[in-house]
């Protein structure tokens, strides 16, 4: 009788053990909750991508949890905000995995943060979807874990100067780029495009990050005589180089690139900011796809943050869809090595944001179609351009 | 020629901003001693406060500019009696350091209160371009750089016939010896603070309707600091040429060398002007640096 009641307390004890290692098996997985953190700049100017991206996650796992979460289990978000600070990106990335224990990574931070992350993540083996800033420094080599939505600067910079050429033949080109890794990216593409599209290049200048007064630079332009101009700027110093055009009263067909493809800009920019091209990977909010992811995420969001939507909001939409898609495939006990299989094997997923995404075997990188937009001054708006 | 004028005309105007705000530099100098490394904050705050009362209250041009005058100088006066009566008698250094605490402050406040979306301060008024031939100039650089002029004048005036501002230069120039004259020094620091806060948001207001408004606003206080130097850190009237001076020396660079040429060239001129005239062009004496 002892010996029975021994073993059946030794079963019940294994038994519960087992259960209990299988909820405990990966961090960041309970029987009621999967946590998926991610960290982004949440103050300072490039809290206007990493806030907006942090609203796509959002919207995903809000989508996901009111459709039954994963498996039953609710999806738990922990943000951390490193301030677009290299040091805080890594410590963040750090105390997500080591100290709340997340299940997977989504989102991380501008181009230079995901890059300095990429050993610690190599490191911890988490699975992890890189939405914000896609440089190929994260897909190249390939990293098991790590897995990347969108497509090259240097790729979205050819798609744009091959529309621009193909549209005004035989005009004059001028060029400006930030100095920095961006800025770099945004150069090395329009390079490789000089020769195949025989581009004549009247000016080509760089500006020191931060830079808001443009005066001598568009003066600079406008002597040179150019007729097409790619603006390198992000944001503010977009806003600042179209201003200045208009006052020079120079009208060069305007390129600018999807990190300052935001709508609030082109009220910034006023009426000298109608007709500007722009080149991306993520649909218009003008367009269709546009307007329905909108009305998706309207009822999932507080007013405020439905204020803060723009395309970043798209991007990192589509990562978390991908990532709690890998993660619901493997069932009830999803583990790391499952994820980042079923990552692997993500096909054609639609997310209704951007072109079907994929990945494969030994491919990490997404590689996004591109598309061509064009300012609509009268409704603050993209509108597809072709 | 046009394009000579053109670059000149633009440099004046940018330098007139970097020059109101090395001038509030100079005035808390001037009467505390202190280098306020929240000054360029400081212009960004008040320059939200001023949209905020352009899209919420009014965007009456006088209407917001006398409420953000009035935020400005209430900005300045709580800064003083809160953060920095407190620090009067302690080491110089910690003075420093505690605005620098107060800039990361103030700088993240933008993201709290408002958010990090860049916006336009309009008001109606100073974005039409007036042309001159084909030399385009807006209404509101114009206007900047008479402000910058028209303040040159008054504070001359006031730190001259004003006893207040008898009262200013004493405290600067001895600050016990001005005590037993009868004079509150706390008093006047306020009033520097107060003053220096003004004429700080006049900046941030022309900047915000020249360019944008934006949480990168702040960084105007880093390009203006050098314009104070240039022009003597306790010479009010100095730091406000010195603006005018970096703004056209950056824009000439700009335009003629290279653009990448255009953020050193101001840097350049403050270090010969530095090695021959250690306290500025315009400063009357010899600075202890932190």
């Amino acid at each position: 009788m002892i010996k029975t009641c021994a073993a059946a307390m030794l079963l019940a004890t294994a038994i519960h053990a087992g259960a209990i290692g299988t909820a405990a098996a990966e961090p960041g997985i309970t029987e009621t909750e999967i946590l998926i953190g991610d960290i982004e700049p949440l103050t300072g100017p490039p809290a206007l991508l990493g806030v907006a991206a942090s609203i796509g996650h959002k919207v995903a796992i809000a989508e996901a949890n009111a459709a039954g979460g994963i498996s039953g289990r609710r999806i738990k978000y922990v943000l951390e905000d490193d301030g677009y600070v290299t040091a805080r990106t890594i410590q963040g990335v750090r105390k997500l995995v080591d100290v709340d224990k997340v299940f997977a990574l989504v989102g991380l931070s501008g181009s230079g943060q995901s890059i300095a992350a990429m050993p610690v993540l190599e490191k911890a083996g988490i699975p992890t979807v890189i939405d914000v800033a896609p440089v190929k420094p994260l897909w190249e080599p390939p990293r098991k874990n790590v897995f990347i939505v969108g497509q090259s600067y240097e790729e979205g910079i050819r798609h744009l100067v091959a529309f621009l050429a193909d549209k005004n033949p035989g005009k004059k080109w001028g060029l400006i780029t930030q100095d920095d890794d961006y800025g770099i990216a945004v150069h090395d593409g329009f390079d490789s495009m000089v020769e195949p599209k025989k581009l004549n290049v009247v000016f080509s200048g760089s500006y020191k990050k931060g830079q808001q007064d443009f005066s001598s630079e568009m003066l600079q332009l406008k002597e040179a005589g150019a007729e097409v101009f790619l603006a390198g700027g992000i944001i503010a110093e977009n806003v600042a180089m179209m201003k200045e055009l208009e006052k020079l009263n120079a009208k060069p067909v305007i390129g600018i690139f999807w990190p300052g493809r935001v709508e609030p800009v082109l009220k910034l920019m006023g009426p000298a900011g109608d007709g500007i091209y722009a080149v991306d990977y993520v649909e218009p909010f003008a367009g269709e796809a546009g307007k329905a992811f909108l009305e998706k995420a309207k009822p999932l969001l507080s007013e405020a943050e439905f204020k803060g939507i723009n395309r970043y909001t798209m991007a990192g939409y589509a990562a978390a869809k991908v990532l709690i898609g890998a993660i619901a495939r493997c069932g009830k006990d999803p583990s790391w090595a499952c994820t980042i299989a079923e990552l692997e094997k993500t096909s054609n997923v639609e997310t209704g944001v951007m072109a079907p995404i994929s990945f494969g075997a030994g491919v990490r990188f997404s590689n996004q179609k591109l598309k061509i937009m064009q300012a609509d001054f009268s409704s603050l708006s993209f509108k597809p351009a072709y | 020629m046009q394009y000579l004028i053109q670059l000149l005309i633009s440099g004046l105007a940018v330098g007139a901003i970097y020059g109101l705000i090395a001038m509030a530099f100079a005035v808390i100098y001037k009467s505390t001693g202190l280098v306020n490394f929240a000054q360029g904050e400081m212009t960004m705050i008040v320059a939200y406060v001023a949209w905020t009362i352009s899209t919420t209250i009014s965007g009456n041009v006088f209407v917001v500019a006398f409420g953000a005058i009035v935020a400005a100088v209430l900005l300045g006066l709580v800064i003083e009696r809160v953060v920095m009566r407190p620090m009067l008698g302690e080491p110089v250094f910690s003075t420093v350091m505690v605005t620098i605490g107060l800039a990361v402050i103030l700088r993240s406040s933008i993201n709290f209160i408002w958010d990090a979306y860049p916006h336009a301060l309009d008001l109606g008024v100073g974005r039409h371009v007036v042309r001159i031939g084909s030399i385009g100039v807006r209404t509101g650089q114009i206007a900047v750089i008479t402000t910058l002029l028209l303040l040159i004048a008054g504070i001359w005036a006031f730190f001259r016939y004003s006893k207040f501002g008898i009262a200013m230069r004493a405290v600067a120039a001895d600050d016990r010896t001005a005590l037993l004259m009868g004079i509150s020094a706390p008093r006047v620091h306020g009033f520097a603070w107060a003053a220096s806060s003004a004429i700080a948001g006049i900046a941030g207001v022309f900047f915000a309707m020249s360019y944008d408004l934006s949480p990168a606003m702040f960084q105007l206080g880093l390009k203006a600091f050098p314009a104070t130097i240039l022009g003597g850190l306790d010479a009010v009237l100095g730091s406000g040429l010195g603006g005018l001076l970096i703004g056209v020396t950056e824009n000439l660079a700009g335009g003629y060398v290279s653009s990448g040429m255009k953020e050193v060239a101001g840097f350049l001129m403050i270090i010969i002007v530095l090695m021959i005239r250690p306290f500025g062009i315009f400063g009357e004496r010899d600075i202890e640096r932190v």
